[in-house]
């Protein structure tokens, strides 16, 4: 009986660590103390990988495309369709802040495979876990999100048409159309805080109780697809508010 | 029973909001194969509203787990 509360009390305090945000080091600077978390850190190498590639990936534009090219060509294209079919021709001036937020997602949520994971006596200097458990992360996200869909509908309805749409159809809805701007928010940053968090415990879990064979499978649906769902469902919800916002 | 344990089974109960999604989730995918084979032409938009739904059905689920993870680890 013993032996088995000690490797319950191990999973556990495994899962309890892996979910913690720990503060790697602290910048003192005018008096402050800044603390620097593995979120920190795990954000500003996604922002290498992301500057490094689209430094890469357009320093050599030519007429007839290469491979590389091709590619970047064929994914701005998808994205500019997709803007444009949902927010109408005003949607192009949201393809760069939108196309911004799903690259963003998605090099974090693939991140974490880049680094190995230890064991066999080997450890790694720093681990990349997913950015987005970090509620801190996915809040920021949305706080952008919602201050954007604000703020254009504003300029692209004027003061008069913006303060009109909220008391359409009815002036009875004026509450509830004041409510979605704390609703929408909360929304998507619970959404892909939970799923991503949701997906990292129950991988956590899968690697305590068998640490072999059975990871790596669980990881293409729990790692891989999980991640790459979420980003899409996140840029597509804003993509939404957005041309609601501006219709 | 003292708060620690009330929290656990809260945090049980709360996790039974994934019912919800579980049964939502499927209903939609079903439909939506009835509508893609009914009309293949229009499978873009319809996957568009697909994802769409599963995201907002999903949502109820996610809420009880964030509820369950702040009753276990406030």
């Amino acid at each position: 009986m013993s032996e088995a509360a000690h490797q319950a009390m191990s999973i556990s305090e495994k899962i309890t660590e892996g979910m913690g945000i720990k503060t790697v080091f602290t910048i003192h600077a005018f008096g402050y103390d800044v603390p620097v978390s593995d979120t920190v850190i795990s954000t500003w190498i996604v922002m290498a990988i992301i500057i490094l590639a689209a430094f890469l990936l357009t320093r050599r534009m030519r007429e007839i495309p290469k491979k590389p090219q091709l590619l970047l060509e064929a994914f701005i294209g998808f994205m500019r369709d997709f803007v444009t079919e949902k927010a109408g021709h005003h949607g192009k001036d949201f393809l760069p802040f939108l196309g911004t937020i799903f690259i963003f997602l998605i090099v974090s949520n693939l991140a974490p495979m880049l680094t190995p994971v230890g064991g066999f006596g080997f450890e790694p200097v720093f681990v990349i876990k997913p950015l987005t458990r970090d509620i801190n992360v996915t809040a920021a996200m949305a706080a952008i999100v919602i201050v954007t869909v604000f703020l254009s509908s504003i300029v692209y309805k004027g003061p008069k048409g913006y303060l009109k749409s909220l008391v359409s159809p009815i002036p009875i809805m004026l509450p509830f159309n004041l409510m979605e701007y704390a609703i929408k928010p909360m929304s998507l940053c619970l959404r892909l805080f939970g799923n991503i968090l949701g997906a990292y415990i129950i991988m956590l879990l899968i690697e305590a109780v068998v640490p072999i064979a059975v990871p790596p499978i669980a990881g293409l649906y729990f790692d891989l697809f999980d991640g790459l769902i979420q980003a899409v469902v996140f840029a597509f919800l804003s993509t939404i508010y957005i041309a609601e916002a501006i219709e | 029973m003292d708060v620690q344990s009330a929290a656990l089974i809260g945090a049980g109960i709360a996790v039974l909001t994934g019912l919800g999604a579980g049964f939502g989730i499927p209903l939609a995918t079903g439909k939506t194969s009835e509508a893609i084979a009914r009309q293949p032409e229009a499978s873009g938009k319809i996957t568009g509203s697909f994802l769409l739904g599963i995201a907002l059905a999903e949502a109820t689920a996610i809420y009880g787990l964030v509820v369950a993870l702040l009753l276990i680890f406030k």
